[in-house]
Formats: C-alpha cells, sequence, structure tokens
C-alpha cells in the first residue's frame, strides 16, 4: 500500500458506494505556498546599497569636547557620535568630509612649488598665480551666480572696470600699490551698486542679456578713450608690489603665494557669504520662487543688492591686485571670450559650490595655459568640455556623485517594479482607492490559497469525486470541495431540475434576491449526480484558469 | 543737413539689419524657449559660408545672398540640435540651453579661426554701383538694397508664419507650448523649423551687414549683442515690440553720435535701455502675462 492510496473510514460500517482503499494524492503541505510566497525574491548584492563610513573610536571621556570655530559656535568636521547598537561601543563618524579635502588640497598648492620640474617652474609658477587670481574671482561671482542665482554675466567687468580704474589712478596720481585693492574696493563698491540697480526689476535672461551688453560697453569704452591705452592694447605701468631687484624665480615665488593668499581670502568671503544667514536667505528665494519667499518674510530685495554690493566690493578687491600684480590691465579682461571662459571654469565645475568653482578653474586655466601651443584648438576642447557637462551632468563635475545616486535610485525601482507579482494583489493605485483594506489581505491570502489548491487538482481526484460526488472523500478532494462551497453566492454554480430523475441543468446563482439564476450551458445531464460532477468540472476548470 | 541725413540712413540700414537680426532671437526665445547665444556664430558662420560660394561658386549677388541665407539655416539647424533636442525636456533647462549655446558658440568661433584664419574677409558688393541723390541725401546702393531686401525678407517670413501650416504651428509652440504638443504639435519638428528660419535671418544680416564691414570669426558679437538689445528692449518674443525698439535705438544712435559723438553711442544706448527696462521689465511690448514663463 503506497503512500497515494487513501483508506475510506466508512468502509468498516458498510456505507453504501464506500470503497476500501482508492487512488488519490500524495500528501502537500499546504505551508510550502505561504513560505514560497512570503520569501523575499530579490537578489541581495553585497556591494553599493549602504553609504559606509568609518567608524572612528569615540573616547567616553571626551564626549563633550569639542573643537569650534572661536567666535562662533561652528564645528571644524560634522562629527556625528552614537553608540554602536550591537557592541555598545561609543563611535565617532565624520558626516561631512569636504573640510579635510580642502585643507589638504589647499595644503599640497602651498607646497606645490617644491616639487615643480625645473624646466617648468616658471610657466607653472605664473600659471598658479594666474589660477588663484581666477579662481578668487569666480569664488565672488558664484556668490550671485549659485548662491544668489542670478545670471549676472558682467562680474569680469567689474573686476576690469576697478583694475583700469586704479591702474589710471597709480599711473596718473602716484598711488602706492598697498592702496590698489583697496582703491579697486571702492570703485567696485559704486559699480556694484550701478549693476544691482536692475538685477531688483529684471527676470533671470534679461539681466543676463543685459549684462553681456554691460561687458561689451566697457570693451568698446575702454578701447576707444586715449586716457585708458587705445594705442597699447591696455594700461600699463602700475606700481607693483614685487621688488624689481629680486632675482625671477624669487618674484614668481612671491607673486605665487601673493595671488595664495588673495585665493584663500576669497575662500573666507565665500564661506562667510555662502554658509550664513544671507546665504540662506539668497537660496531660499531663488528664480520664480520670490513670491514664496516674500510671504514667509523673507526681503529677497535687499538681500540681493547686498550681495551684489558684497562681491562686487570683493571682485574690486581683486581687480585692484589684479592690477598691483600684472603692472597694469589689457583690453581682454573685458573680452566675450574672457567671459565664456570663466563661465566654462564654474559650469565645468559646478554651480553653487565652492569646490566647483575652484577645481573647474584649475582644469580650464591648466588646458588654457598649459597647452598654450595648440592654439585655437585648445579653447574648441574647453567648448567641448563644457558643451558635454552641460549635455550630460546636472551639477557639474561635483554633482556627478548624486546624480549617479540618483540614477541608481531610478533604476532600482524600475526594476522593483518589473520584479512586483500583479496575480491576485491589488496594484498599488487600486489598493490605496480600496475603503476595506482589508480585501488586501484577503486577496493575497486567497491567492496563495488558489496556488496551493491548484497543485491539487488530479486525475484520480476527479475520477474519485466522478465515482461519489457527495460523501466522505479524500483529504485533497475534500479541501478543494471546501473552497468551492465557501465561494460568495454571486455567480456561484447550482443545479436545477427540468425533469425529476431525469434532466438537470447547471445555472448560476445571480447573487441578487428576485434576481433569477441564469442558465450556463444547454448541455442536459441524466442524474443528479453527473449534474453535481459536471459543476465540479467547471469549478475546477475556473479554478486552474485564474 | 546732409550729414543729418547722412546719419538718419546709416541709422535707419543699421537698424534693418540689426532689427532682423531682434526678431530672429524673438521668436527663437518664445517659441523654443532656447536663448540663443550662438547666433554671433550662425552670424559669422553664413559670412564664411556666402564667402566661400562667392570665392568658388559665383559673385553673383542673389546666389551669394543665398549661400549666406542657407549656410545659416544650418547653422540654425546644428544648433538646435546640439542645444534644443537633448536637453529641451530636462530640468533647469533655460539655463542649461543659455550655457550651451554659449559652449557652441565658443567651438565655432574658435573653429572657424582656426580654419580661416584671423584675418577678415570681404564680400563682393551684391548690389552693383549705383546712388541716387534724394533731396540733398544720397542713397547708396547698398544701402537702398539692405533696406528694402531686410524688409521684404522679414515680411515674407511673418506672412509665411500668418497664413502657412507651420506657421501656425510655430505661432501655437509660441502661445503655450505644452497645449501646442498636447494638440499633436511636435516640439522637436518645430524646433528645426524655428532655428532653421532664425539661423536664415542670421544669415541674411550677416550677408547684408557685409556690405559695410567684413567678415571675421568674431564679427558675430558686436551684431548680436545689438540684436539682443533690441529684442531686450522691444520685449523677448514680440516681433512689433522688436520693430519698435530697433527704430527708437536707431534714433537714439543717430542723435547721440550727431549731438554727443559716435563714443558715447553705447553708453546713451545701454542707459537709455536700463531706463526702458526699469520701467517695464519685460521691454516696450512684452506683456506680463503673454510673455513667455521658461
Amino acid at each position: 500500500m503506497s503512500d497515494s492510496t487513501w483508506r475510506n473510514p466508512l468502509y468498516l460500517w458498510d456505507v453504501e458506494g464506500a470503497e476500501e482503499a482508492i487512488p488519490a494524492n500524495p500528501h502537500r503541505d499546504p505551508q510550502e505556498v505561504w513560505t514560497k510566497t512570503r520569501q523575499s525574491k530579490t537578489p541581495m548584492l553585497p556591494v553599493g546599497r549602504l553609504r559606509y563610513y568609518y567608524k572612528w573610536p569615540g573616547h567616553g571621556g571626551a564626549l563633550w569636547s569639542r573643537l569650534r570655530y572661536w567666535p562662533t559656535r561652528r564645528r571644524v568636521l560634522e562629527i556625528r557620535g552614537e553608540y554602536n547598537p550591537k557592541t555598545l561601543r561609543r563611535e565617532k563618524t565624520i558626516v561631512d568630509k569636504r573640510p579635510i579635502w580642502w585643507a589638504l588640497g589647499l595644503f599640497a598648492f602651498m607646497l606645490g612649488p617644491l616639487v615643480m620640474p625645473g624646466a617648468y617652474q616658471n610657466t607653472l609658477l605664473a600659471a598658479g598665480a594666474t589660477f588663484s587670481i581666477y579662481a578668487a574671482i569666480n569664488l565672488c561671482w558664484m556668490l550671485i551666480l549659485g548662491t544668489a542665482g542670478i545670471y549676472s554675466l558682467a562680474s569680469y567687468a567689474v573686476v576690469g572696470a576697478a583694475a583700469f580704474g586704479v591702474s589710471w589712478l597709480s599711473i596718473n596720481l602716484g598711488l602706492p600699490w598697498w592702496l590698489l585693492p583697496f582703491a579697486g574696493a571702492v570703485i567696485g563698491l559704486v559699480f556694484g551698486v550701478i549693476i544691482a540697480i536692475p538685477a531688483i526689476r529684471l527676470d533671470g535672461f534679461y539681466y543676463a542679456l543685459l549684462t553681456i551688453g554691460l561687458n561689451e560697453l566697457c570693451r568698446v569704452y575702454t578701447l576707444q578713450s586715449k586716457q585708458f591705452g587705445s594705442s597699447t592694447g591696455g594700461l600699463y605701468g602700475a606700481d607693483t608690489y614685487i621688488p624689481q631687484d629680486w632675482s625671477s624665480f624669487d618674484q614668481s615665488l612671491l607673486a605665487y603665494y601673493a595671488c595664495f593668499v588673495v585665493l584663500l581670502l576669497a575662500l573666507a568671503l565665500y564661506r562667510i557669504v555662502d554658509g550664513r544667514r544671507l546665504g540662506r536667505i539668497l537660496k531660499m528665494a531663488p528664480e520664480k520662487r520670490e513670491a514664496f519667499a516674500e510671504a514667509t518674510g523673507v526681503d529677497y530685495r535687499r538681500a540681493r543688492v547686498w550681495v551684489f554690493v558684497i562681491s562686487s566690493v570683493g571682485l574690486g578687491f581683486i581687480g585692484g591686485f589684479y592690477a598691483a600684480h600684472y603692472r597694469g590691465v589689457s583690453f581682454s579682461i573685458f573680452g566675450f571670450d574672457t567671459v565664456l571662459l570663466g563661465l566654462a571654469m564654474l559650469v565645468i565645475g559646478g554651480i553653487g559650490r565652492a569646490e566647483g568653482a575652484v577645481v573647474g578653474t584649475a582644469i580650464v586655466i591648466f588646458l588654457d595655459k598649459v597647452m598654450i601651443s595648440t592654439g585655437p584648438l585648445r579653447l574648441v576642447l574647453i567648448g567641448a568640455i563644457m558643451l558635454g557637462v552641460v549635455l550630460f551632468l546636472k551639477g557639474g563635475l561635483f554633482g556627478v556623485k548624486a546624480q549617479f545616486r540618483s540614477w541608481r535610485d531610478k533604476k532600482k525601482s524600475e526594476r522593483r517594479s518589473m520584479r512586483s507579482e500583479k496575480g491576485g494583489e491589488m496594484l498599488p493605485e487600486e489598493a490605496t482607492e480600496t475603503k476595506n483594506k482589508d480585501l488586501l489581505y484577503w486577496r493575497r491570502y486567497d491567492k496563495m490559497q488558489r496556488d496551493f489548491l491548484k497543485t491539487l487538482v488530479t486525475q484520480e481526484i476527479i475520477e474519485e469525486h466522478r465515482k461519489q460526488p457527495l460523501g466522505q472523500h479524500s483529504e485533497p478532494l475534500e479541501r478543494l470541495l471546501l473552497y468551492f462551497r465557501r465561494a460568495p453566492q454571486g455567480d456561484k454554480y447550482a443545479i436545477t431540475v427540468v425533469e425529476p430523475f431525469k434532466a438537470y441543468r447547471i445555472v448560476a446563482m445571480s447573487g441578487q434576491r428576485g434576481v433569477a439564476p441564469r442558465i450556463v450551458e444547454d448541455k442536459i445531464y441524466a442524474s443528479q449526480n453527473e449534474a453535481y460532477h459536471g459543476v465540479f468540472m467547471r469549478r475546477i476548470q475556473d479554478l486552474l484558469e485564474s | 543737413m546732409t550729414d543729418i541725413g547722412f546719419i538718419a540712413t546709416n541709422a535707419i540700414v543699421l537698424a534693418c539689419i540689426y532689427g532682423t537680426l531682434a526678431i530672429g532671437l524673438s521668436i527663437t526665445w518664445s517659441s523654443v524657449g532656447l536663448i540663443n547665444l550662438a547666433y554671433g556664430f550662425i552670424f559669422a558662420l553664413s559670412g564664411y559660408g556666402a564667402w566661400l560660394a562667392a570665392q568658388y561658386v559665383s559673385t553673383n549677388g542673389v546666389l551669394v545672398l543665398c549661400a549666406g541665407v542657407l549656410t545659416g539655416a544650418v547653422g540654425g539647424v546644428l544648433v538646435c540640435a546640439l542645444a534644443f533636442i537633448p536637453i529641451h525636456d530636462k530640468p533647469n533647462f533655460t539655463v542649461r540651453g543659455l550655457i550651451a549655446t554659449l559652449a557652441i558658440s565658443l567651438i565655432g568661433t574658435q573653429t572657424l579661426l582656426w580654419a580661416f584664419g584671423p584675418r577678415s574677409k570681404n564680400l563682393p558688393e551684391i548690389f552693383g554701383f549705383w546712388k541716387i541723390n534724394l533731396g540733398g541725401v544720397v542713397l547708396t546702393s547698398d544701402k537702398i538694397g539692405n533696406v528694402a531686401v531686410s524688409i521684404m525678407v522679414v515680411t515674407a517670413v511673418l506672412l509665411w508664419m500668418r497664413s502657412s501650416r507651420r506657421g501656425l504651428e510655430i505661432r501655437a509652440m509660441m502661445m503655450n507650448p505644452h497645449a501646442a504638443a498636447i494638440v499633436g504639435i511636435g516640439v522637436r519638428k518645430t524646433g528645426f523649423y524655428v532655428m532653421s528660419i532664425t539661423g536664415g535671418l542670421a544669415g541674411l544680416a550677416a550677408v547684408l551687414l557685409s556690405q559695410t564691414y567684413y567678415i571675421s570669426p568674431f564679427g558675430g558679437l558686436a551684431p548680436m549683442i545689438k540684436g539682443v538689445s533690441i529684442a531686450l528692449c522691444g520685449g523677448l518674443g514680440s516681433v512689433r515690440g522688436a520693430v519698435i525698439a530697433a527704430m527708437v535705438l536707431g534714433l537714439n544712435e543717430a542723435l547721440t553720435s550727431r549731438l554727443l559723438g559716435g563714443q558715447y553711442v553705447l553708453i546713451t544706448q545701454f542707459a537709455l535701455i536700463i531706463v526702458i527696462l526699469l520701467i517695464r521689465p519685460r521691454g516696450i511690448a512684452g506683456i506680463l502675462d503673454r510673455a513667455r514663463e521658461a
């Protein structure tokens, strides 16, 4: 006697039609379907799903001692302290490592002259000085472009105006070099107020186009006026901070470090404006969201005038230093290409972040100054990089990480939606619309139950039912019948008597009181048991099709 | 008297040419939402196209003009394919489009410099040599030709935009790009039409202006800035505003150079633009709610 034989317990009691043993299904555990449905089918890859941070050990005794910037309560590094939930040890996590990278980068730039190869020393020192000046200008520009979100293209015009002004003052009035940056700052202040007035009224693009025009105006004006040196290609002969009796290498080294100090000052200015109250106000009132900012009580017009004035003073200061550094200034500072290159620096690095301005400047200056032998091709290359960054990246080079993460999340959710099974369960949008949330769980359970019952339908079972539709049955058949009988009234099959003991027919209930059942098929069954079996076969067919 | 007439005719000629550029910029902005700052590059490119045609094919005026317009249209399609098609449905399109056109302008002008060298070229006189004396004012052939051709072409373009199926599509895009997309007007297809037409206008202006100035890789910048100022002043997206602004700025240019001197032209011009924009931030004709919102 094998496993798959069912012994009828009623046989011993001589019940009519009961056979001693009939073939039946081997036993199947209903738990299997449940376990299979419940288990996760997501392939769990071991990498790239969590952000891993190095955990530094923490000192229990020094829990509250923290290094802070002196006048503020800001901390040098953003460190999160927590207790490891498993080991209960105190741990520290450096959440924002950018200050470390900044410190390392600036330190490396400071030590740069020590490791420069001798043959390129002069080129590299000059390029380093140029880089520092342009990075400082771009940082001040970034305050307007990134923090305030105003597309002003007149920043190089401010620098140029200040440089021309102080060069003229130095040549004609004999201003000493240490006064030039401050005189430049005053000129920048005046210029900044002038360009800030239209910025309050005008929308982004009107302002961008207007500032391009202002830039061109400055260029044409200086190009045409005699006192600004229209014949010499610029205004030269300003007082300089570089002592002329030093050796050429010492002069370059001094220039390198002086420019580096200006860069540090510009970084400090960026930090002070962008990271504090003014920057917060400006960043919450970008273009097209002014109305919201105003409604929450932010005076964004005032903030914009302030940022224009502050950054123009900074730009003017740099302009004065520029004149003292290069002993004058040429018309090319007002050129459209200068503005384009400056914009390329900001765009390549990423608009709205200091590291973007500095690294973008480094890349463009490297391509521009070091590959100078390739002629116009290097500018084509810079333009191509700029175009590629604009077309493919959302936030420049420093936005690549965030962009990659969002792309990966998008892909992940796409795959997740492809994986999810729909049969029997409600779709997400349907589930939110349903009043009866119990229905969700009922449908899920029902699906698992049907999956299990489908495995029970075999030839043996059908044969068993055909022989004896009513009475005691084997366990799998009993399960099937219980499920079928429990179905709701609507569309439930029944049999109706056409002629007693001679003709029966299958109908389906309407499920509504007073509405007659409908006839499902024309077939006439000769006996009641045949009709019962016909209903059973229809139900089995419905089950297998669901 | 004669020099006033001279200055006035000069101003009218320049206003016609710059107005052509401004109308091109305006149509581009209002229909596809792109500030095309590569317009100066298209201008220079079509100048070189016309020069090549004059050099290697024939110096016939009509042919040179057509070559310039065609090169301009090709340039416009190029800018469209590079700066409009890939990013027009991405976030922050207006800013990215602006920067992309600036990048194209950088690449393009440097390529022109690389290919043709820094020496400027000049085109043949496409309108011939003749002059009329009109009540003491001498009108040369190129002036009359410039004014006539630019007015004719701009009128033709505007009439085409009013009466043809494609023009209807472009105007629908100008009114409401989203609604236009919903009723089945292809944004990309219309973008190509618009950019090729405005590129052609730039080419026309380039050939006409080269009757007075030379063609050089960076020669497109100043006309573009003039065109941008006129478009700004008239209100981006308004053709009538651009025409009015071209006349106002032309008059200002003529008056300033007569009363103050030539070097103050740009200063008074920008002062005037700033004053106009301070009074009406969307230009002379740009009414706030009709203007395109990015």
